[in-house]
């Protein structure tokens, strides 16, 4: 279905007259960070009794949206209505009090604390118990059970347990409060599909009982099966909502893609190197990169384009950093030609460059300038007999920033000056600046306007086109799809697929992401 | 003796403090003599009472420290002898109140400057470290005073148990009922991981502001036991216990970094810490070797400490993969 047959169909069904006065109703909400304009303007709206569900790409505001309505940050501006008055959530506390609870997208568990405490964060006063410890107790478990999680002692630390159960004990501590609304922010993506199904269940009964749910999932099943309606986001905006009858995934898919990555698709499949797999530049033997999973082989050849998938926190991570030295794996070993990888020395002396995902903390120095920041790792190679040759150094320099199209005013400017695309393409420089031969790249993309994407995107085929090996970690599976030779899918700290270029699309990835998804919950089960 | 077996992390500590009262007992017989305890507890006391006051702005984590421990005990003990009694308030109520009133009005401002106004931690309470040293001398330039007779007699053994015995129990079984509230469940969720928390609902700022009213509350307890003891005043007397009481809670088994352990641990290792004081005193061992013996427990410890947190980490981070 096209996008204007959705829109003309929409406008014949009318449903706000028909499901009646909205519980929350967000009119053009708009935030920005820094230069980054995380949510432009946007407009949603949930009446009680209905599931909506919220879609978009990656970096098209939903998050933004989810912690605005949950109080963790403050819109710039638009409004904010509850109960149709006006409504500002200052504070997660605020936004409780009001009847919002959210399960994050992060896991926010204190490992250390028992399953108890966990749960029930957050409900007393700083100081004063709102129910007695005998209460307390009956109130977590009937929590608990309500996501399907029975006979657990609930005295253990939450730190045991495995990520999908310690996401049910984050959603059992949202459901203890005495909420109107339940915001999930993909809460869900670690979860047995028979624990879905119970808790999607249980979330169809709190439907009946006429509270509103919010949820925001890149999952087609989980979207047609729960929602009564659907909200799309793009860059910040909000497209359009979709009554139930309207989701399909085609149309989901193509109001959620913007013309400029259509282009950018383009350019990047263009580029396409279908290099032959001959040398291999990195060879992976009887690798597991955690204690008792099934450890995998792997070969990385050069001018290839490697993708690593999966759901988040399955094992990807890991990999990386192992190829990258900078990590131990729990068993077998990483080769670089000939070489052992056993530290970031040994990676850095094989010419492996590894690209962190965290650019604030782990990757840019944001004090010094756009020079030292492209030059820092190469400093070794511009030094002659321990001496920095300063005029080597600032020509470097200028072709890095030149290649990888840094937009700055000067590179004696402070890093801190560009914008998060710029930074991200400075700091691919400085990987580019030390000449390597593999490069290991965790999530480059993340947080990356669509113009700089595409200019990115065009760097690494570039690259790649020149011989260079390339392992690229991405949360985004159409990044994987235009951009990859092969995609390495994780599930459960094991490569489980790998798809080749012909067979590549994000059907094939999600299908690949949630397999063998029992057996984990099992053998978790079983150390019980 | 659940109450032991829930708090793990103060065992080694606990161990360590019995081999130290063996070691003291050996070395010396009058160790053992009851009629020495009173004494020996006086001693022990600051040590323990300010390692209790620095406990819980340490649990509560992003750097939680108190520097002023120390001196605000110097200060509340210049405040009693120099301004209170003085001034004809001698009675129990007026010198109790207004020493802990002094703990409260600190703890706030420091707890203040740090979850509101969001100065680092070792910087706001060393603005008030250096603060209290200086009002401390302006009241009491050189030591002196007197301190009312009450409260010099309650640092006596009364029928065989000694007063500030009786002080420290009430602390404990003040601390373990203060525990049974929510603000334990609170103060180690801020420690552990203050974004968790806050996204919880947990009010992140009011439990540190708690955390150092705490460390006031029992500074100025200490400051009071200082008088009990001295009998009168002493300007310098405080200072040193701020780095003392640092050392007992990263001896003790709390992580510095926030979010684990309790002040069982952090009043055992400042117990500690006086022992082996006493211990070498007792071998006649050069004061100067005392000092060079603290450094050396205060790095293994602080050393097992971080390498413990960091195998704990680890296992955490493999678990959450």
């Amino acid at each position: 279905m096209s996008l204007q047959a959705a829109k003309d169909r929409l406008g014949e069904r009318r449903p706000h007259a028909a499901l009646g006065r909205p519980l929350l109703e967000a009119k053009n909400l708009r935030c920005t960070f820094g230069e980054t304009i995380a949510l432009d303007s946007c407009s949603v709206s949930v009446v009680p009794g209905e599931i909506h569900a919220v879609v978009g790409e990656n970096g098209s505001g939903k998050s933004t949206l989810i912690k605005i309505l949950s109080g963790i940050v403050n819109a710039e501006s638009g409004t904010l209505e509850w109960n149709s008055e006006p409504f500002r959530a200052s504070s997660p506390r605020a936004a409780q009090a009001a009847g919002i609870a959210t399960v994050f997208q992060e896991t926010l568990i204190l490992p250390e604390m028992s399953v108890r405490d966990n749960v029930m964060l957050g409900l007393d006063g700083v100081v004063r118990r709102k129910t007695s410890p005998a209460r307390e107790g009956e109130l977590v478990r009937e929590s608990l059970a309500i996501v399907g999680m029975v006979r657990l002692d609930i005295d253990k630390p939450a730190g045991a347990l495995s990520l999908a159960n310690r996401q049910l004990v984050g959603v059992a501590r949202s459901l203890l409060r005495p909420w109107r609304l339940l915001i999930l922010d993909e809460s869900t993506s670690a979860i047995d599909i028979e624990d879905r199904d119970r808790l999607f269940e249980a979330l169809r009964n709190f439907r009946r009982e006429g509270r509103s749910i919010l949820f925001v999932s890149h999952r087609m099943d989980e979207i047609d099966s729960l929602a009564d309606r659907a909200t799309v986001l793009r860059s910040g905006r909000s497209v359009v909502t979709l009554e139930h009858g309207f989701i399909s995934s085609e149309t989901l898919l193509e109001l959620m893609s913007s013309r400029e990555r259509s282009r950018t698709e383009k350019g990047a499949r263009a580029h396409q190197n279908l290099g032959a797999r001959v040398e291999p530049l990195v060879t992976i033997r009887g690798l597991s990169v955690r204690k008792g999973r099934p450890s995998f082989d792997f070969d990385l050849y050069a001018g290839e384009i490697v993708g690593v998938g999966g759901l988040e926190g399955h094992g990807q991570v890991a990999f990386l950093e192992c190829v990258a030295g900078s990590r131990r794996p729990s068993e077998g070993a990483v080769y670089a030609r000939d070489a052992l990888i056993r530290s970031a020395r040994d990676a850095a002396r094989a010419k492996i460059a590894f690209l962190p995902r965290d650019r604030k903390t782990e990757g840019i120095l944001a004090p010094l300038s756009i020079l030292d920041n492209v030059t820092i790792s190469a400093l070794n190679d511009l030094a002659r007999w321990g001496v920095l040759r300063w005029g080597h150094r600032n020509q470097l320099a200028d072709q890095v920033c030149r290649d990888m199209k840094v937009k700055m005013a000067d590179l004696k400017s402070p890093i801190a000056s560009l914008s998060g695309g710029n930074q991200q393409k400075a700091l691919l420089g400085r990987l580019i600046a030390t000449k390597p031969r593999v490069l290991v790249l965790n999530d480059p993309m993340r947080g990356v306007d669509l113009g700089a994407k595409a200019e990115l995107y065009e760097v690494l085929v570039n690259l790649a086109a020149s011989g260079v090996a390339i392992l690229l970690l991405s949360t985004e599976l159409i990044e994987l799809c235009i951009l990859c030779d092969r995609v390495a899918v994780f599930h459960d700290h094991a490569i489980s697929a790998v798809i080749e270029r012909d067979s590549l699309d994000e059907r094939t990835l999600i299908d690949a992401m949630f397999a063998h998804r029992k057996s984990a919950m099992d053998a978790d089960e079983a150390a019980r | 003796m659940s109450w032991i077996m829930t708090r793990r992390y103060a065992w080694p500590i606990l161990v360590a403090l019995v081999i130290f009262v063996g070691l003291n007992a050996a070395a010396s017989p009058a160790f053992t003599d009851s009629g020495n305890w009173n004494g020996m507890l006086i001693g022990a006391a600051p040590f323990i009472i300010t390692a209790m006051a620095q406990t819980a702005v340490v649990m509560s984590g992003d750097g939680g420290v108190d520097l002023s421990v120390g001196p605000l005990a110097g200060l509340v003990n210049a405040f009693i002898v120099s301004v209170l009694v003085p001034h004809g308030w001698t009675d129990p109520f007026s010198i109790v109140g207004a020493s802990l009133l002094v703990g409260v009005a600190s703890g706030l401002l420091n707890g203040i400057m740090v979850a509101v106004v969001r100065v680092q931690p070792i910087i706001a309470t060393l603005g008030t470290y250096l603060a209290y040293q200086g009002i401390t001398l302006e009241m009491l330039p050189m030591a002196g005073g007197e301190a009312p007779n009450w409260l010099v007699s309650l640092a006596n053994s009364r029928g065989g148990v000694p007063g500030v015995l009786v002080l420290i129990v009430a602390l404990g079984i003040a601390w373990l009922a203060f525990e049974r509230t929510a603000f334990r469940r609170n103060l180690l969720a801020v420690g552990g991981d203050a974004r968790a928390a806050y996204a919880s609902g947990v009010n992140v700022a009011a439990a540190r502001i708690i955390a150092y009213v705490i460390g006031g509350i029992l500074a100025a307890t200490a400051g009071l036991v200082f008088t009990a003891a001295l009998g009168s005043g002493d300007p310098r007397v405080g200072v040193p216990y701020t780095l003392s009481s640092i050392a007992a809670v990263a001896l003790g088994g709390v992580a510095l970094s926030g979010g684990r352990g309790g002040m069982l641990g952090s009043a055992a290792a400042g117990a500690l810490l006086f022992l082996i004081q006493t211990l070498f005193t007792l071998a006649q061992v050069s004061i100067f070797y005392i000092q060079i013996m603290y450094g050396v427990i205060l790095f293994v410890a602080l050393t097992l400490n971080a390498a413990g947190e960091r195998a704990r980490r680890g296992r955490m981070a493999l678990e959450a993969e």
